[in-house]
């Protein structure tokens, strides 16, 4: 039994890893002032139009996780040393995307509160949204199902690559069928972006942000996911060496 | 080989197995509970969400909208047509020319106003949409307030435009 694979990684505390945490703390307080006082309220939504500041990038950091779970674990199934940091990294993305679902469910339901006058309903959006949440939920379950370390990067690797083709489902829904939810804003077919200069900065500069915590998250995550599997593995180690102190056959 | 966890004394293993144990059945148990959740989900995709209002002018014409059942119903309110009155609010909503009347029990707060586009949940009764749920249909163009240096009447026109 090789733990070649679940060596401790490097430690998180470089250079790289302190500048992202730093970037993204100063970004989430710029972030702040620009969304709650230097961008000006909408016509029609008045101060509501916050929240947008904070919805939106959460569901990009939502879908670039999942995006990014899927790429690891393609990458896992077609390494031919089949990586096990590759599906750390897939879980890890997960994990964060799984959070900042959540977020996006819970922001856009107070969103929805103030502009639609109601917290939830199912409509398309809503629902393929909850769905994809409910899927990766689902994901990190079957993570958890026990079996060698490289059973559970197989198995959840080929759970990533079915479960990424819902983003576009969801990502389009407002398209495909009547929705309550409004159509984009900025990725629009045409280019025609519908946004004033000011609020457009600001929702750009929340997706980069995001983005940012998101890499950092992932960083630490995946170093304490490789900490779990080497302790899983030293475990493993010492309870073989046991039945060899014992003088038990292998 | 049994790698089974030693009775505490006996051997020198670490409780691995069991820990891993435990977080296999809870991990079987969210999956349980996944599987049940996706399960409500797509019942409610298929049943509320993939055809999730009916236009003004489908009602009792688009199989889906018959006007005998409780229906949800879009379109934008006219401009002019908001009267409140008792508790009550009645407008006016269309879309594609076909107007229809809505009474609301309360007031629909939030950002209901002339020109918006809403969806009216309710029933149809002697030609009134009785509604006992309004919801705000927001458009995807965000305007800054203080750029617009225009006079009220200016400002309503110009709602009007977006939303409509």
């Amino acid at each position: 039994m090789s733990n070649a694979q679940t060596s401790v990684p490097p430690p998180t505390r470089t250079a790289t890893t302190r500048n992202l945490g730093l970037i993204a703390i100063l970004g989430s307080v710029v972030l702040a002032l620009l969304g709650l006082f230097f961008t000006a309220e909408d016509v029609v939504q008045g101060s509501s139009v916050r929240i947008m500041y904070v919805h939106v990038p959460t569901a990009w950091v939502a879908y670039l996780a999942f995006v990014f779970t899927a790429v690891c674990s393609a990458g896992y199934l077609r390494g031919k040393k089949h990586s096990l940091n590759l599906d750390r990294l897939a879980g890890a993305s997960a994990e964060v995307g799984v959070i900042f679902m959540g977020l996006t469910l819970v922001t856009g339901s107070l969103w929805g509160r103030l502009s639609w006058g109601t917290y939830w309903d199912w409509d398309p959006r809503l629902t393929t949204t909850v769905f994809l949440f409910v899927t990766y939920v689902g994901y990190l379950a079957v993570r958890g199902l026990g079996g060698t370390q490289q059973q559970r990067a197989k198995r959840s690797a080929i759970v990533a690559l079915f479960a990424v083709i819902e983003i576009p489902l969801v990502h389009f829904s407002v398209l495909l069928w009547r929705s309550l939810h409004q159509e984009a804003t900025v990725l629009r077919p045409n280019g025609d972006v519908r946004m004033d200069g000011l609020m457009l900065f600001s929702l750009v500069f929340g997706v980069a942000v995001f983005t940012v915590i998101f890499a950092w998250l992932v960083l630490h995550r995946n170093r304490v996911l490789a900490l779990v599997d080497a302790v899983e593995m030293r475990g493993i180690d010492a309870a073989l060496a046991a039945r060899h102190a014992e003088g038990v056959p292998t | 080989m049994d790698l089974s966890p030693r009775e505490p004394g006996v051997g020198a293993a670490p409780p691995v197995r069991s820990s891993t144990a435990r977080r296999r059945w809870v991990s079987i148990g969210i999956l349980a509970a996944v599987i049940v959740a996706g399960g409500v989900v797509v019942t409610q995709f298929l049943s509320s969400a993939i055809d999730y209002y009916c236009n003004v002018d489908e009602v009792g014409e688009r199989d889906g909208c018959e006007a005998d059942r409780r229906l949800r119903v879009q379109g934008t309110v006219e401009q002019g047509s908001i009267k409140q009155a008792a508790g009550t609010t009645t407008f006016l909503i269309s879309f594609n020319a076909k107007n229809l009347d809505v009474r609301y029990d309360g007031d629909p707060g939030g950002i209901f106003q002339e020109c918006i586009p809403v969806v009216a949940h309710g029933r149809l009764v002697n030609d009134v949409f009785l509604s006992d749920r309004i919801e705000v249909k927001h458009s995807n163009t965000y305007v800054a307030k203080n750029e617009d240096r225009m006079d009220e009447a200016e400002a309503a026109a110009d709602a009007c435009s977006r939303v409509g």
